[in-house]
């Protein structure tokens, strides 16, 4: 066959898309189950960061036996925001925390942040998906950058952009600022938007459903 | 036969080394070489994706329509690097998310498309496979040297295992860890494999 006609050429492109296809859908296929458990574990440890969990061991088992044991999580809030609650239980801990999420500069970017009951100071802050450009914006999950968000203030009396900043401020003395990443100035105000947004739905959400059950 | 897959070995890995002699595959070489776990999974990923391509595309070369050559060679790069993605996800995750960005830009690699345009599609298929892991094994054999150094200087460890009573002796130097340090580093190997184990070009 002539290999310059369209039809030979329409052929051999669709036969090498249904091969290489086919091949990528195998390796995906067969190594689902592993896939899984990698997601489940990298979960489990995002939460214990999160809440300083004490975890026993490094295995996938004992992440998840800390979760188990001092975390109680509840789907909250309409179904399509998908937002996942996780309270402490156990004495001395009261810490709240939710999922939350926002479109960074290349996509989106998911993580929890860990609030004090009465929603007036963030505890932590981690994420668990980011795809920031590496050595810039995917700083956000570097320890120096989240050890930031611990004991930060939200100055819920300010307007709902600026309740918590990442970055320069007029105030003097601000409680409700971290330092933005340099070199990834989008990133580090895409971080302060979102976040601001799902914080003020996050205080709405509470105050709807009013205090939070320790019976777990 | 075997004096020709030697010298494609010996091509690939010194005389026209991708690294210092063709200075492709440039981005991840700066990108990766901070830890040198993370350079092996790389170099794991190129080679895999270089030997593979060559030889499916030196396989397929008699039937490939010149005219959408370059097309076919991108579906081929990306099936492989998608697979090798994917293998890596589910091997080792937590390298995985370090480097996943990195392992994605190989199929842009200009190593394995210059390969598969120029040796490949021109050769048969066993010393297009030998061209493809000679030119991974001389692009790995550049990125590891210079992972052991950065490594080393950078976080007092190799392989993440801490250099003995390294506190005692040693002082970390940060900027290795940093990109510039992978500048330097790449420019010193250059100029050392040039000088060294290059022959003199004639003027």
């Amino acid at each position: 066959m002539n290999k310059k006609s369209p039809v030979y050429v329409l052929g051999f492109m669709a036969a090498i898309c249904a091969v290489f296809g086919t091949g990528i859908a195998i390796v995906n296929y067969s190594t689902q189950g592993l896939l899984a458990r990698n997601a489940t574990l990298h979960r489990n440890r995002v939460l214990c960061r999160a809440f300083d969990l004490p975890v026993e061991g490094t295995s996938a088992e004992a992440y998840q036996a800390a979760v188990d044991a001092h975390l109680a999580m509840a789907d909250v809030g309409p179904a399509a925001d998908g937002r996942t609650r996780y309270t402490e239980i156990g004495p001395g801990r009261n810490s709240v925390g939710y999922t939350f999420g926002g479109m960074g500069f290349w996509d989106r970017i998911k993580g929890i942040v860990v609030l004090s009951p009465d929603l007036q100071s963030i505890r932590n802050i981690q994420f668990f998906d980011q795809k920031e450009t590496p050595g810039l914006g995917a700083r956000i999950e570097e320890p120096w950058f989240t050890e930031q968000f611990k004991g930060l203030q939200i100055d819920w009396d300010n307007p709902r952009g600026d309740r918590i900043v990442v970055g320069a401020t007029p105030d003097p003395d601000p409680k409700n600022r971290v330092d933005a990443i340099t070199g990834a100035t989008q990133t580090s105000m895409a971080l302060m938007r979102f976040l601001n947004d799902e914080l003020a739905q996050i205080r709405e959400l509470n105050m709807e459903m009013g205090p939070l059950d320790r019976e777990h | 036969m075997g004096s020709s897959y030697t010298k494609i070995l010996k091509d690939g890995l010194l005389d026209e080394n991708p690294i210092y002699r063709q200075v492709l595959g440039i981005c991840s070489a700066l990108a990766v070489t901070n830890l040198l776990t993370n350079t092996l999974f790389m170099c794991f990923g190129v080679i895999f994706t270089a030997s593979l391509t060559n030889f499916t595309v030196s396989l397929l070369r008699q039937h490939i329509p010149t005219r959408i050559r370059m097309i076919v060679q991108v579906i081929i790069i990306a099936s492989y690097v998608m697979m090798i993605d994917i293998l890596i996800k589910a091997v080792a995750p937590d390298i995985h998310r370090f480097i996943g960005p990195y392992v994605g830009l190989i199929i842009t690699n200009c190593i394995i498309m210059g390969r598969a345009e120029a040796f490949a599609s021109q050769n048969r298929p066993l010393p297009s496979l030998m061209d493809g892991l000679a030119c991974g094994l001389g692009y790995s054999a550049v990125l590891i040297a210079i992972a052991v150094v950065r490594e080393i200087m950078g976080f007092g460890t190799l392989l993440g295992i801490a250099l003995p009573a390294r506190e005692l002796w040693w002082t970390q130097w940060t900027i290795m860890v940093m990109p510039p340090g992978a500048f330097f580093m790449l420019a010193i190997m250059t100029w050392f494999a040039r000088a060294k184990l290059v022959k003199q070009e004639a003027s």
